[in-house]
């Protein structure tokens, strides 16, 4: 799990290099996305489908990604691009296109929609983060609000 | 009426929000961009329609006999995603609105942002293939398919920026770039024995994968930006339709032409 920590840490420090994330943030991108990855093995390991682990991970990353640019004061998509990237089903996708290629058309219609359901997990991820950030914040933001009122 | 000024702060604002479109930002960040650098000299009735294919944005004076202003940028192709630029064009926009920044200045500024090189070449290869090789191993290579990935994950992305020079369209690149490294991938694990094919084409094609275009889809259907989150989700959806093609095209060739000379073929 430590190991897998690590390449899905120096997979991410690819993409910030590739997406040129500004060289001061490079180190907590690096780690968001080695979390997002962890979290998704971990979650695999217990025997969760790919799809339910690809949405807690990606809702981890929107989490965190969401923390760091409150600390960082940047955008947050700085931080959700890199950390994303670990989670998108690159290997559904050639899977699914290798059944193709052999002719199995059955294991290819199980792959693909298993890797479509798999990206609209981690969209939905993104989402439900987003928005019960959204609904706690303007929480936070009346109570403070009615606070300085009285 | 507008007059210069408004007419330079109407420039300003819609050049920091191309910038920030062309390197891959959301919709609600641009139009904010542009209404609060607008507001913030004074020009009290904006209205900004952003698309990932041009801006729209309409000013008026607020006075009674005068006109509106509507002022149309198209935005042709949009360029790498740069994060640095759109960090730094935030940070400008807050800086804009805050202190008393002059127009002439903050085009300055802009024309700076806009003027930040890339990363180095040989840093961007080694990104790549950083990319490719570590993915090769998570997803179950060993480390001769982590050397394989290294030096194939270069080459692809080395030619897709090549193809880019040339302005090649994105669906194309997408089918070279992955033909190019399957063919590579498939020659080698013919001649490496104990190499995983898979594991490295699988390593490659992740650094051409749609994560931008999907993170931004979602962010733009979650504001409420339905037309251009069905753009980007469109965009997605065929930059890995592409990318499945160059390579699955390449693999089923190789399968053909080569079962018979190598006994059963490395693949199916």
């Amino acid at each position: 799990m430590i190991s897998a920590f690590f390449f899905a840490l120096f997979a991410t420090l690819g993409f910030c290099i590739i997406f040129h994330v500004p060289t001061r943030h490079i180190p907590v991108a690096a780690c968001i996305g080695g979390c997002g990855w962890v979290v998704y093995q971990l979650f695999m390991s217990q025997g969760t489908s790919a799809i339910v682990a690809c949405f807690i991970a990606s809702c981890a990353v929107g989490l965190l990604s969401d923390i760091a640019s409150r600390v960082f004061k940047d955008a947050s998509t700085i931080f959700t691009i890199p950390g994303i990237l670990c989670l998108v089903p690159g290997s559904g996708m050639y899977n699914t296109m290798a059944a193709l290629v052999s002719g199995d058309l059955k294991e290819a219609a199980s792959t693909g929609s298993n890797t479509l359901m798999m990206a609209g997990s981690i969209a939905l991820g993104l989402l439900a983060v987003g928005a019960v950030l959204r609904i706690i914040l303007s929480i936070v933001h009346r109570a403070s609000y009615i606070a300085g009122k009285l | 009426m507008i007059n210069p000024f408004q007419k330079k702060v109407l420039i300003l604002a819609v050049r920091a929000g191309e910038l920030m479109m062309k390197n891959g930002a959301e919709i609600y960040r641009v139009e904010d961009t542009i209404e609060r650098i607008c507001k913030a000299c004074r020009i009290h009735y904006v209205e900004v329609f952003a698309m990932p294919t041009g801006i729209f944005v309409s000013l008026d004076s607020g006075e009674d006999h005068s006109d509106m202003y509507t002022y149309v940028k198209r935005i042709k192709g949009g360029g790498d995603t740069d994060l640095t630029k759109i960090s730094e064009i935030n940070r400008f926009s807050r800086e804009f609105t805050t202190t008393d920044l002059s127009v002439e200045d903050g085009m300055k500024r802009l024309k700076e942002i806009d003027n930040i090189p890339p990363t180095p070449l040989p840093v961007r290869l080694l990104g790549a293939s950083l990319v490719a090789s570590f993915f090769s191993v998570l997803f179950g290579g060993g480390v001769l398919d982590f050397l394989c990935a290294l030096l194939i994950g270069a080459a692809s992305y080395l030619l897709s920026l090549l193809l880019k020079r040339y302005s090649i369209n994105y669906f194309i690149r997408g089918f070279c770039c992955c033909a190019v490294s399957a063919v590579l991938a498939l020659t080698a694990t013919a001649f490496i024995p104990y190499t995983n094919s898979n594991a490295i084409i699988i390593g490659t094609l992740m650094i051409f994968v749609p994560g931008v275009a999907i993170t931004n889809s979602i962010r733009d259907f979650l504001s409420g930006d339905m037309l251009s989150g069905l753009a980007r989700a469109t965009e997605a959806a065929l930059i890995a339709i592409s990318l499945a093609a160059g390579a699955g095209v390449m693999m089923k060739l190789w399968s053909t032409l080569f079962s018979s000379l190598i006994g059963g073929g490395t693949f199916i």
